[in-house]
């Protein structure tokens, strides 16, 4: 009960945010659309890494599912972009269901070896296929839903959000049902687990479906948002990482971790990218722009987002365990 | 003689060439306590892993009230009322301990309010009330093995397999367990007991199994067990004073 006020509070503050922002700031929405996403994203797979504590490397695939079902759906067949949506979630589905009944057969660390090989597989077949546009991507002119303006980035913004408070609500619901508490034991120990009575492939299953439907939901909006997809923006490999990244940076396995991470991760990527790092440095004065560190940061920081989240996901690790959110809990 | 709910026929299994139990044929009666002793590798856990489906059999049946579980997976069995204690304890280390006897307790209810009610009610059973809110990976062994017991309590098991549940408790915690496990008893589930502690396994079991070496050695009574010269040489040493 608690926790479902909230995430109503939270949903009700975000979704006033753009009031005081205004449509004139289009590149904070734009970064503030990215928080949402990478949150959803990161909440989407703590369902099935954080509580089933199955890690799946292949969260792309799932993403890429969403996106590029929407996208071909209406560029080949001009379909409405939600039956897109709809079908980029069965796909999803499929993929889901097809990995998980394969390997949640096996013991040990199947799964994620196998989640790789399956989004490896997608994103190679989807960059040699003629019909999702090769290595050149999709690109889409315009589209069109219920008058909406998607030209503007404001409907992509209440879609994230309300994606993210949906995934959220799905957690918070799962955690105190059945299956959350099951599969929170097959993370603590499988053989504990099925000496209970938990059907260990089949809520693995579960989670993962739940996982990966959600997760393609947050593609088919990426791609009517952006509407320009390649295999290296929706397939990616480093995509899954990044998403595994945001939460166990934010907290594995905790409501608001995987949101945590993103509010951090998100901004700090754009920072980076963005050299605003570099130029806020040039400003305090701490470094001269013509000196030779000046000129190094201005050349390599952008290409640092990477390596920084490789550190901070390395101090994570040895002293916050428990992600961020790990320091505000009690410990019992 | 009441209706056995547990017939273990002619079971073996081999681990490749090693004969981890072989040839094993045991009944166990209905709301008995019943004891499996033998010394260290005589196949006492491989036989409770072979029964609970966590390692297939390799030739004889397993059949639990008139129906052959041999191929049943773990889960499967826990649901048709036969549940395991683990002699190594297995708690959920990182839910609390409320939360550990609830997973338990899901196995016969689907409400998350039903299984807490029936999870405080194991917890007071076992002692363990005023532990509910800890992390299950903090508690000493003792306790651990109580919230052992409490969690399959939970899931209204109608014979229970105990693996050492005695295993490294001094003896007041020996003794409030062996308690337990009598009033587990009294309440109509059937206990099959795994122990080294020869003075436990006496004082609370009616009949006892021996295996050494993976063959079964002698079947009878406690006293008969005790004065059984065989069993004193395999398993006893020849010191033991009953």
């Amino acid at each position: 009960m608690k926790q479902a006020l909230i995430i109503a509070l939270f949903a009700a503050f975000t979704a006033l945010l753009p009031l005081f922002i205004g449509e004139e700031n289009p590149y904070i929405i734009g970064i503030m659309i990215s928080v949402l996403m990478m949150a959803a994203l990161s909440s989407a797979w703590n369902i099935i890494g954080g509580f089933a504590g199955q890690f799946s490397f292949g969260h792309a695939a799932y993403f890429g599912a969403g996106a590029y079902t929407t996208l071909i759906l209406i560029y080949s067949f001009e379909l409405n972009p939600l039956i897109g949506a709809a079908a980029g979630m069965v796909v999803a589905a499929l993929i889901a269901l097809i990995t998980g009944s394969i390997v949640f057969g096996l013991r040990g660390h199947y799964f994620a070896l196998a989640s790789i090989a399956v989004a490896e597989i997608i994103r190679l077949s989807v960059l040699n296929f003629e019909f999702t546009g090769g290595a050149q991507g999709i690109l889409l002119a315009n589209v069109t839903l219920w008058g909406l303006d998607l030209n503007s980035k404001t409907p992509f913004y209440y879609g994230m959000l309300l994606l993210l408070v949906v995934t959220l609500t799905v957690t918070e619901y799962l955690r105190k049902s059945k299956t959350g508490y099951y599969l929170q034991a097959i993370r603590e120990d499988q053989d504990a687990a099925s000496s209970l009575g938990i059907n260990l492939a089949l809520y693995k299953n579960r989670a993962l479906l739940i996982s990966a439907l959600l997760t393609s939901v947050a593609g088919s909006l990426y791609a009517l948002y952006i509407r320009f997809i390649d295999t290296s923006a929706v397939l990616d490999l480093r995509l899954s990482i990044e998403i595994i990244l945001t939460a166990i940076i934010g907290g594995v396995g905790t409501l608001w971790g995987p949101v945590l991470g993103a509010l951090l991760l998100v901004p700090l990527a754009e920072a980076l990218r963005s050299n605003m790092i570099g130029d806020a440095l040039v400003k305090l004065g701490l470094v001269s722009e013509t000196s030779s560190v000046g000129i190094f940061l201005n050349d390599n920081l952008a290409h640092a987002h990477v390596l920084v989240y490789g550190i901070i996901t390395v101090l994570c690790i040895l002293y916050l365990p428990k992600g961020i959110l790990g320091l505000f809990r009690r410990v019992k | 003689m009441s209706e056995p709910i547990l017939k273990i026929n002619k079971v073996s299994k081999h681990f490749g060439g090693n004969i981890a139990v072989s040839d094993v044929t045991f009944a166990v009666e209905k709301n008995r306590i019943f004891g499996l002793i033998g010394p260290n590798g005589a196949g006492k856990t491989t036989l409770f892993n072979c029964m609970t489906g966590f390692v297939p059999i390799t030739s004889g049946e397993v059949i639990f009230n008139n129906r052959k579980i041999n191929n049943l997976r773990p889960d499967a069995v826990c649901r048709i009322g036969m549940v395991r204690t683990w002699q190594r304890v297995k708690p959920l280390s990182s839910l609390s301990v409320l939360d550990n006897v609830m997973v338990g307790a899901f196995a016969i209810t689907g409400s998350a309010g039903a299984a807490r009610k029936i999870a405080v009610e194991k917890l007071a059973q076992v002692g363990l009330a005023d532990y509910s809110a800890k992390l299950a990976g903090s508690l000493s062994i003792g306790l651990k093995k109580k919230l052992e017991l409490a969690r399959v309590l939970a899931t209204r098991p109608e014979m229970l397999l105990l693996d050492e549940i005695c295993g490294g408790l001094n003896h007041t915690e020996t003794a409030s367990i062996l308690q337990l496990i009598r009033d587990v008893r009294e309440e109509g589930t059937t206990i099959l007991f795994i122990e080294h502690d020869m003075k436990a396994v006496t004082s609370i079991c009616e009949r006892i199994v021996v295996l050494n070496s993976g063959v079964k050695l002698a079947e009878g009574t406690p006293a008969e067990i005790t004065s059984n010269p065989e069993v004193i040489a395999a398993y006893l040493g020849g010191g033991f004073d009953a």
